[in-house]
């Protein structure tokens, strides 16, 4: 109920629209809506493969905007992804916790900041749709390790699957932040009651993890294979969740206290009750360590830890996922406040779930992705007239509109908004984002611009829309000519003469025909047989594991260990 | 105890990672917080130090605070200061970003010293260098410098005449795009071409003559093929040449082919392309003092005078170098990263390399101009 009084409006508004991604992912999604089996998509840098990003957010989407249009399917996506995530956590927590804890956390979740920062200021679709698969995978993978449930199994290893088809890092880096402290659990808790042999844990350990990695690579075949064919050459190009967030607080503000919100205010809880309550140990650390890494470069964890990958991914994930592990405590905390301080402690949360809830909701307002909003219908209109799409353009100054742009025009860019998938040499050779806000990259991201405007000729680069002023110079001086204007003169059309009509480019990148089969339908296939398997009915029913977390909670008020 | 021991060394571990993270930051984030290599901002208890800490503050575009470091602070505004750096009217130095800089020290005394702030300010057509030599005075146990102000010149209210020639072009109608004319192309002829070898690779040097009665728009392609007749690479002149050509005018050029050495070329395919455009002679940007120091450290350099009343936001000078049979040596070229105001000289200067410079014999200069509002 929760989830639909807060969110369902939100997203019925459309606010997720005005974030960063949004739009990149209904991109996406606009392509497997024209070309299911065809991942080659020549609309941006002159033609990638969409095999390089796992796609079942976006063929989802794509799926339900048959019926209702891809921005409101993109919705749709987005409120079942945070519904799950509801259930996920509810799940996961009471691996660790008693039921009212783990109810209460999932309460929590739906207020949680970092979600609401992801739905809305971040758009990362991709990242809130795997994590509540995966949470929810995790107490399959619980009981199948410690009861040898062959059901669990299976229902763990769809969900896993399905999860990495949503997102792979997610399955990667969960698998040290969440996976590994279920697993320390069921180790701990076989000195409970309920044992399981050294054996039987290293045998099912090995049988679910080799499972759900041949499953993984059966069904992202196509992501590895252009992983392995075409590593990813791109120069790091700088993000600010790895800033350190006490020298530049502005992205302290963004990155550390929008997603915690009052959620900081538990921190000395979740250290204390987890260091303290033994079977607690494992999430307290992989929390901790999430925490870490999710500060960006406020520590150097985060580069030890992830080395190469730190200057490639960006952060605010692992601070989602850190407070996804902070949940089964925030639960356990309420329930104590609760029980203690009774309508005060309520009003008390509700108030700082609202107030977190609210403020990464409004940051999306205050700090907007799109500083200006404009349309870009009639850039589109201008592409897809009188053969002007016979040739490529780039934007400048469009900012992440060049998504919504790409949606609507047949034309095809040098851009895009996906560098991991870019192939030109000229843009992987500069540390700079996209070529429409190459300013913002300073040298770097100007020479990239510099060398794919020198290079015109070559990928048939004849028109350039130019909503920034500034990058009108080296238009003028690089032989390029203004044409045309649009929208009350504020967007300028430059052109180049003598430029041939577009021809494909990248062609060696292209998946063959069987890759693309394979794309449209073992992604998609999984997360449906996940849904079929996990509704398959459990053989008994048993008390859930979690309720075994009151017996920790009495061993710390009486200032026993359980170790 | 030993849960609390470990809550206690998980906060204190914590809190340690953010002092070293923050104390030694990752490059990622050191680049995020405008450090200097060397780290944080610090005390200016040394000469470099208070040089470097002004360059910090410059590259944070902190105008009060970089102005706050200056010791001769009384003698101008931060106003002033401010457009010393950036401009006082549009141009390449108004959205620059200082990229990189350097701080050398040149001479040092208990009182004072003399410190070089060398700054590399990147711009939408390339960098340039800021060379400043910086007098840094002692107070106390601090140090401050002293900043060598450049007042740019404010033109005064004034009526200035121009006449000028104009070529005005009528389309067939609003829906003609450019490029898609019905008429003859200007006739343009490569009047000089050859190649050279550099480190980089090899560069096609040459010079494009309008020969028609009307304005031009220009470019050259050259293509080196190889001793089967295949391609090697293709590349064009981009902003090495000078667009626009008014009737009878010439412009270098020069194109790059990196990584191609001269061995591998058999024969250069030119490929010169022209439109037919509306182009007037304004501004003209006339050359004074035009002047080559010899080798070594060979610079060409002159004075830019814009004889117009619009004021030319940025200029883009092209040096042209012959030997002395006459044939082109050299295309070197500079953007002036100054606005030109009507009626005030600007200096320019651009290296040319020093083997090529002891061949020179005779030298030119012409000069590419964009006006904020439209390219001219």
């Amino acid at each position: 109920m929760a989830v639909f009084a807060v969110h369902l409006p939100l997203l019925l508004m459309g606010l997720p629209l005005k974030s960063y991604d949004t739009n990149f992912h209904i991109f996406f999604a606009s392509h497997y809506l024209h070309h299911w089996f065809n991942p080659w998509n020549a609309k941006w840098y002159a033609g990638f493969s969409q095999t390089t990003y796992p796609p079942l957010p976006q063929q989802w989407v794509a799926l339900v905007s048959r019926l209702i249009g891809l921005d409101l399917a993109y919705m749709a996506v987005q409120f079942a992804a945070i519904l799950l995530l509801a259930l996920g956590v509810y799940r996961f927590a009471l691996l660790w916790v008693n039921q009212r804890a783990a109810s209460l956390a999932a309460l929590a979740s739906v207020f949680l900041g970092s979600e609401s920062f992801l739905v809305y200021s971040a758009g990362q679709l991709s990242t809130t749709a795997a994590a509540p698969l995966y949470l929810n995978a995790l107490p399959y993978m619980f009981e199948w390790i410690r009861e040898g449930k062959w059901r669990s199994f299976l229902k763990g290893a769809a969900l896993f699957t399905a999860a990495a088809a949503a997102h792979h890092a997610t399955l990667l880096f969960g698998s040290m932040f969440f996976a590994i402290p279920v697993l320390a659990l069921v180790l701990i808790d076989r000195q409970g009651g309920e044992r399981v042999s050294t054996g039987a844990f290293v045998m099912r350990t090995v049988v679910m993890t080799a499972v759900v990695g041949a499953a993984v690579a059966l069904v992202l075949l196509p992501f590895w294979i252009a992983l392995i064919h075409y590593p990813v050459t791109q120069t790091p190009i700088p993000h600010a969740s790895r800033a350190n967030y006490i020298l530049s607080p502005q992205w302290g503000v963004n990155y550390f206290v929008v997603p915690y919100g009052f959620l900081v205010l538990a921190l000395p809880f979740i250290f204390v009750r987890g260091s303290v309550v033994a079977r607690l140990r494992p999430l307290l650390l992989g929390f901790w360590l999430a925490f870490l890494v999710g500060l960006g470069g406020t520590t150097p964890v985060g580069r030890v830890l992830l080395g190469r990958a730190f200057d490639v991914l960006t952060m605010e994930r692992f601070s989602y996922w850190a407070t996804l592990l902070a949940l089964p405590f925030v639960g356990l905390l309420a329930a104590e406040l609760i029980d203690r301080y009774r309508l005060r402690a309520v009003a008390g949360l509700t108030l700082a779930a609202t107030a977190t809830c609210a403020l990464a909701v409004a940051w999306s307002t205050y700090r907007p992705a799109d500083a200006q909003d404009f349309k870009v219908d009639a850039v589109a209109n201008w592409l897809n007239r009188d053969g002007h799409d016979n040739y490529r353009y780039v934007t400048l100054g469009f900012g992440n509109k060049i998504s919504r742009l790409a949606v609507l025009t047949d034309a095809s860019s040098v851009d895009g908004e996906w560098n991991s998938g870019r192939m030109l040499p000229e843009l992987t050779a500069h540390a700079g984002g996209a070529l429409t806000s190459s300013k913002y990259f300073g040298k770097e991201g100007l020479d990239a611009l510099h060398a794919i405007l020198d290079h015109a000729d070559r990928y048939s680069l004849k028109w350039v829309f130019v909503r920034d002023p500034y990058y009108e110079p080296l238009l003028s001086f690089g032989g390029w000519r203004r044409v045309d204007n649009l929208e009350d003169r504020t967007v300028t059309v430059w052109s180049k003469d003598g430029v041939p009509p577009a021809t494909t480019v990248n062609a060696p990148q292209m998946p063959p025909a069987w890759q693309g089969l394979m794309w449209g339908t073992l992604p998609l296939g999984s997360s449906i047989l996940a849904i079929l398997v996990v509704l398959l009915p459990d053989s008994r029913r048993r008390a859930p594991v979690g309720v075994e977390s009151d017996i920790a909670q009495e061993d710390y008020v009486s200032g026993r260990l359980v170790s | 105890m030993g849960g609390r021991f470990l809550a206690l060394f998980l906060v204190a571990a914590t809190i340690a990672l953010v002092v070293v993270g923050t104390l030694w930051p990752v490059p990622a984030a050191a680049a995020y917080a405008g450090m200097s290599p060397s780290g944080i901002m610090h005390s200016p208890s040394t000469p470099e130090s208070a040089v470097d800490n002004l360059a910090i503050a410059i590259g944070h575009q902190d105008w009060p605070k970089a102005y706050s470091e200056l010791s001769n602070k009384a003698e101008f505004t931060e106003q002033d200061f401010l457009h010393d750096l950036t401009g006082s009217y549009p141009s390449l130095r108004t959205y620059a970003i200082l990229d990189t800089y350097q701080v050398q020290p040149l001479h040092v005394s208990d009182s004072d010293a003399q410190v070089r702030l060398r700054m590399r300010w990147s711009t939408v057509v390339g960098t340039f260098l800021d060379t400043r030599n910086l007098q840094v005075v002692r107070n106390g146990d601090q140090w401050a410098p002293v900043w060598p102000i450049v007042k740019e010149t404010r033109v005064p209210p004034q009526v200035i005449a121009v006449n000028y020639l104009r070529w005005d072009v009528i389309y067939r109608g609003p829906a003609d795009d450019w490029g898609a004319q019905d008429v003859e192309a200007p006739h343009v002829r490569i009047v000089d071409m050859h190649p050279v070898e550099r480190a980089a690779g090899v560069v096609v040097l040459g010079e494009l003559l309008n020969e028609d009665v009307v304005p031009a728009y220009v470019s050259v392609k050259a293509t080196l093929l190889a001793k089967n007749g295949s391609a090697i690479a293709t590349e064009d002149s981009f902003d090495k040449i000078s667009h626009l050509l008014l009737p009878k005018q010439v412009t270098p050029f020069l194109i790059t082919f990196p990584n191609v050495s001269l061995s591998e070329v058999d024969s250069i395919h030119m490929d010169p392309m022209s439109n037919l455009v509306a182009a007037s002679a304004d501004p003209v940007v006339e050359i004074q003092n035009q002047k080559l120091s010899p080798a070594p450290d060979a610079i060409f350099g002159g004075d830019l005078v814009n004889q117009s009343g619009q004021i030319v936001n940025i200029a883009h000078v092209l040096g042209t170098f012959y030997d002395q049979s006459g044939q082109l040596v050299w295309v070197a070229d500079q953007y002036i990263d100054r606005a030109l105001l009507p009626q005030t000289p600007v200096s320019f200067s651009m290296p040319v390399p020093e083997d090529l410079a002891r061949k020179v014999s005779t030298e030119r200069a012409v000069v590419a101009t964009y006006s904020s509002g439209g390219f001219q």
